[in-house]
This record gives structure tokens, sequence and C-alpha cells, in this order.
């Protein structure tokens, strides 16, 4: 029963695009109102408005990644969002509870719930996008990094798009629940297909616990900033070896494999 | 050739072959009771978990009612006060989980081979508010607090691949379909999956602010109507449930129980609005579609579907349409209910609560009743199983839910 089994084909996906985006908590604002590049699919108007701020920053890689592909672009209807986010919503979520002691239920604003929730940020992706595949968010703590690629990877029965965001360190709220520090974001979006395709920038699979005794399930990881960044610049050639094995938690890890076709990718500070 | 592979996809979906995965186990903690038989019992009596509840910092003209969790059982083999050092959402979600190993009997099994997903869509901002109504300042940063799934993890001894599934009212509901998955890839050999809610003052302050909750404030009792031409809104509900699965045959060689087979899973989303459901249900119905195409079942041999019907407007008739799509002229012969009619809305836990509920009308060859359903909406015709419960053999059902972000989720559970 405990034999583990051989399905690695089974989880592999292609990385069709990726981008990724760093702002300071003070330039959201500024993302809000133009989260992409010009060229990039529009936004409905003022749509980014009471988004938390990981989900502006998921967006605005999002819109780059698909900007980065060549015209034609496929057409995303039928694509899944997953976003893995540590701590969403803290900034509204303060206004809430705050709000909730001083002025009952007149404190709480009614987009606490639908922008600053787990899910949101995946589903203000597939609504802003039109795209009807399974929408959901995974993590919420700092092992967010690693659930949302075991989701990403688990999740293959059709493209999707795998969103990792999160502060370099949480921001800091006065009493009030206004920001007194300005901590910088980071968001990568990776557009994912199942199994190995042609032209793929990279290719990435998670290769399960295999029974080592020696397994650091929830040892030292670098924050989950960090290792976003560090994935970033694995897949955009910044690292120097095409091919990565990342640790993930519990005994898993990550094979990363670079194509050389690739083109020039973006990791940018927006 | 990536445009080929995406085709291919779309066109034909994922038609590998898959090992049959199944429940081998229940625990759960709700309004209608801590076990199967309680909550069992308590779905086909037609029970209703809501009552007045007292909402800090609320003044009367608000929402003062729900359907909370009375009791929350100390479970074997936990130290009490270990547990009363939990918050009560630890305290609930930990419950179930334990309750579920122990039906499970995982006992013999290695535990860096046992993973959990639970969904749980906002567990920050419930655990914000209670330690700042406590005193604390956490909301206010710059700390990380580990997740509840990896703290539960650690309480019940299971080492394996931890996640936090969050999908808004279908939150359990995906991660009882990530669990499956994680089993079907050979990456677990046990998967606990499952969710939990609670009720605080915020969640209920931000569903009211958003109208989404009945007013019937003079009738808790009576406030949750789904599919009611009177319904006003989902009454708020708390508690979790969650399951053991294991592949079917690892369970049979170790001489489990197994108490239905998760036959299929369909998910998909609307893209049409943050909080409110698409009136066109295709892609709701698209969900129900793909869970049966997954479980190689047509409509002909589903005997139930437990509706997500929550009493809203909007969404009771969007589903009811969505059904009608889907199951096609059947849709007038296969009882439906929404049991959140007793239990309210258990929000992140609602799916997995919901399975349960499906589960307990296999067990009992009975479909659960949708209470208070006095006078069925023209505009959600169906096979309404209204006021009380219906004998009927049950050995396919379908559970619908749908959450917030337009987030569709269905499960087909086969008799095992």
């Amino acid at each position: 029963m405990h034999a583990v089994r051989e399905r690695l084909a089974d989880n592999a996906c292609s990385i069709l695009t990726h981008a990724a985006v760093e702002v300071r908590l003070s330039e959201v604002a500024a993302l809000r109102d133009a989260p992409g590049p010009a060229t990039a699919p529009a936004l409905p108007k003022r749509f980014l408005r009471y988004c938390d701020e990981q989900t502006v920053v998921g967006m605005a890689a999002v819109l780059r990644a698909i900007d980065r592909l060549p015209a034609p672009r496929p057409s995303f209807e039928r694509w899944g969002v997953l976003s893995a986010s540590c701590q969403p919503g803290r900034i509204m979520g303060a206004a809430a509870v705050i709000g909730t002691r001083k002025s009952g239920s007149q404190g709480v604003s009614p987009h606490l719930v639908p922008q600053c929730s787990l899910h949101s940020q995946a589903s203000a992706v597939s609504v802003a996008l039109s795209m009807h595949g399974p929408n959901f968010g995974i993590g919420g703590g700092p092992e967010a990094f690693d659930e949302g690629l075991l989701a990403a990877c688990s999740m293959v029965s059709q493209p999707h798009w795998l969103i990792l965001t999160a502060w370099d360190s949480e921001p800091s709220l006065d009493a009030d629940g206004s920001p007194i520090t300005d901590p910088v974001c980071r968001g990568l979006a990776v557009a994912l297909l199942p199994g190995e395709v042609e032209d793929a920038e990279a290719t990435i699979a998670v290769e399960p616990y295999r029974g080592d005794d020696d397994v650091a399930s929830c040892g030292d990881f670098p924050s989950m900033a960090a290792r976003i960044w560090s994935l970033a610049k694995s897949l955009s050639g910044d690292a120097a070896e095409a091919r990565a094995t990342l640790p993930l938690r519990h005994g898993f890890t990550l094979d990363l494999q670079r194509s050389d076709a690739r083109s020039p990718l973006a990791l940018e500070a927006a | 050739m990536i445009r080929q592979a995406e085709r291919a996809m779309f066109d034909g979906g994922d038609t590998r072959p898959r090992e049959p995965v199944v429940i081998t186990g229940i625990g759960a903690v709700t309004p209608l009771g801590n076990s199967f038989d309680a909550i069992a019992t308590n779905l086909l009596a037609g029970v209703s978990g809501v009552r007045r509840i007292e909402v800090p910092f609320f003044g009367p003209e608000h929402v003062q009612f729900a359907a909370p969790v009375d009791s929350i059982p100390s479970p074997e083999g936990f130290e009490s006060a270990r547990l009363s050092e939990c918050s009560r959402f630890e305290q609930i979600c930990g419950a179930a989980v334990a309750a579920a190993v122990a039906d499970g009997r995982l006992a013999g099994i290695d535990p860096r081979r046992i993973g959990i997903v639970a969904g749980i869509g906002a567990e920050q901002l419930k655990a914000w508010e209670t330690d700042y109504a406590a005193g604390g300042t956490r909301v206010l940063g710059p700390g990380i607090d580990s997740p509840i799934v990896h703290r539960i993890a650690t309480l019940v001894g299971i080492d394996g691949p931890a996640a936090t599934v969050g999908a808004a009212c279908a939150s359990s509901g995906y991660a009882i379909a990530m669990a499956r998955r994680w089993l079907q890839l050979g990456w677990v050999d046990a998967c606990i999956a499952g969710g939990c809610d609670v009720i605080t003052p915020s969640a209920i302050a931000a569903f009211h602010n958003l109208r989404a909750l009945s007013r019937r404030s003079d009738d808790p009792a009576r406030a949750s109507r789904p599919f009611d031409r009177d319904r006003d809104g989902f009454v708020m509900g708390e508690g979790g449930a969650f399951v053991v699965l294991e592949r079917a045959d690892d369970a049979a060689a170790r001489g489990a129980m197994s108490r239905a087979e998760v036959a299929g899973v369909g998910m998909s989303s609307d893209a049409c609005h943050m909080v409110t459901p698409s009136t066109d249900s295709l892609h709701a119905s698209r969900a129900m579609e793909a869970a049966m195409s997954d479980a190689a079942i047509d409509p002909d041999e589903v005997d139930y579907v437990n509706a997500h019907a929550a009493g809203t407007s909007v969404g009771d008739a969007a589903e009811s349409a969505a059904i009608r799509m889907a199951l096609g002229g059947r849709a007038d012969r296969v009882p439906v209910s929404s049991t959140k009619s007793m239990s309210g809305h258990l929000v992140s836990g609602a799916a997995a609560f919901e399975a349960v509920a499906c589960l307990a009308a296999m067990d009992r060859s009975a479909v659960p009743p949708t209470v208070n359903l006095d006078n069925p909406d023209e505009a959600c015709r169906l096979d309404h199983v209204a006021l009380v419960a219906r004998r009927h053999p049950v050995r396919v059902a379908l559970s619908n839910s749908f959450g917030f972000g337009g987030a569709n989720l269905c499960l087909a559970l086969r008799a095992a």
C-alpha cells in the first residue's frame, strides 16, 4: 500500500508564458489604474478599485505575461486560475476589524468577503479576463508557495494560470489601520499547459516524497517573497542553469527545465 | 503546437483512466450534530439548527440569528488543556479532523504518506478579528501565522502534504477535489479533506451589508428557505466536515469500510461577477456535466441532487436552471433538496457537509428535505423534496457548490 507510484508524467506542465512584478505598497494605487501594458488585454473600468493589494500585483503579472505572447494570442476562455498568496487582505481586514468595534456592522465594507478572501485574487483574474476554468485560492500563509505549486501540478486536467504573491515583509499598520511601512509586494504569474508542449518556455513537475527518512517537513525555507523571486529568476534565465530542482515542504521537490528556445522574459519592477 | 495542445484539452478533457477514490472516514462538528448518525437523523427529521444569537457590537436592527455549533467535542487523545488554548475556529476544525482520522482508523499508515487539504476561505481575517476582540494587535502586523491546516496536521499526527484551499462557498468541495487528485497521482496513501467556518461579527456584517443574508429576524428557524418564493437571503451557519479519502484498492487491502466513491468532480467559473452568480446557467451546468462525465454516469443514473441553493433570489433560480440544463428531462424526476434550510450556510465548510448529507441519503435510503419550502418559486421548478424527507434509494448523488467569484463545483458520489 505504501509503494510510491511512478506518475511524474501526470503532473508535468509546460509554461507558455510568465511574468513577475514587484512594487512597493505606496505604488499599488497607481497600478490599480493602469495594471498592464497598453497592449495587454483591457480590464473592465475601475475593476481593481476595491481589490486587495496582492490581487492588483497578481493581475499586473498576468497582464504582463499575456502581453509577452506573440500575436495572435490564444484564447484563455477555458483556462483556470489558481492563486497562492500569503495573508491576503490585511489592510481592508484591519479596517473591518477596527470598524466593527467602532461602528458595529456599519463599519464593515461589503467588499471585505469578495475582495479579501483566499479566493479573491483568482476570482478577480477569472472575472476580469473571462476565464471559465476552475478558479480558487491556495495557501494563505507562509507555506503558500509550496501549496500553490503542488496544486498547480496536481490540477492539470486543463490549462491554468498559477499566480504567486507575497509581501517581502507584512505591512505594519497604526491603530487606525493605516500603513506605516512601505513593503514590497512580489508577484509571479505562470501560464501552464498540461504535459510537455513544444515551444514552451519551460516545463515543471512535482516529485513527491519517496520515503526518505531525511525529510525537511517544515524546516527553514526562505520567505515566500524571496522564493517567488528565485523561481522567477530561474524561469527568466537570470539563473545560470537551465535545469533546477527546488525543494518544497514535506519532502516534495519541483523540477524545472528551461527551454533553450525560450525568448527573453520579463522580470519587472513596475 | 501549443494551440494544438490547448485545443485537445478543451475538446476532450482529461480522459486518462483514474483509480477510484473512496471515502473511508467522516468527522463533523455542525449545528446538526457532531457524528454521522446524529447528522443523518436530524437531516431526515427536518431539524433546524437556526436560532437567535447575540452578536457583539451590533444593534437590534441587524441580523441576530444563525446556525451555530452548540458544543465542540473534545477529541479522543487530545489534551483538553491544549485544545482550550486554541481558537474556536481551530477547536471546531481540529475536532472534525480528529473525528475523521479516528473514523478512518488510519493508525497503520505512514504519517508522511497522509495528506490534508482544508477548504477555509478567510482564515486570517477571522484570526485577526478574534485576536483583536481579545485585546491583541496581530491585525496591525507584521507577523505571519501558520495556517490552521498545518497546526491541525501536527495535532493529529499527519506529516504529509498539507494545503488550504479557498473557493468561497465551494472551498471544501475544491479541497475534496484536490485530495482526490493527490491520491490519483500517488502523492499520498490517504488524505483528509473538507472544510470549516465560524461565525464572527465581521463576517455577519459583511454578508449583511452585501444584502446576502435573510433579515427574517422575527422567525429565525423559518428564515432559511431555499427555492421558496419568499426567500430573502441565506442564514449563516458554522461548523466543519472532513472525510478520509483513499484509493479503493488500498482501502480494500487494509479492510477499511468504504462509505462511497468520489466518482466525479466538475469545476468551472462563471467569470461574470465577484459576488453575483451569472443568470446564464451555462457554466454552472458545465460543472455538473463534467462531474457526471468524470464519473462515467448519465443523468438517468442520478438519484439525488443536493443543491447549493442558499436561499438567495438570483442564486436559487440560476441553479435551478443549471440543474435542468445538466439533467435535461430527467430534472423532473430527480429529487432535489437544499440542506442549508436546516444547517444554515456553512460557507467554507458547506460543500463537505453537504457531501456528508449525500452519504446520509445513501445510508438511510431517504432524501433529506428542504424545510420551509412552503411555496416553491416558479423560477425554481424541480422535483423538490419539500418539508419532509422522502423514502428513496440513493445510489448516485450530485452535490453542487457555488461560490463568490463564480466558482462552481459539483461532486458526483456513488454508493460503495
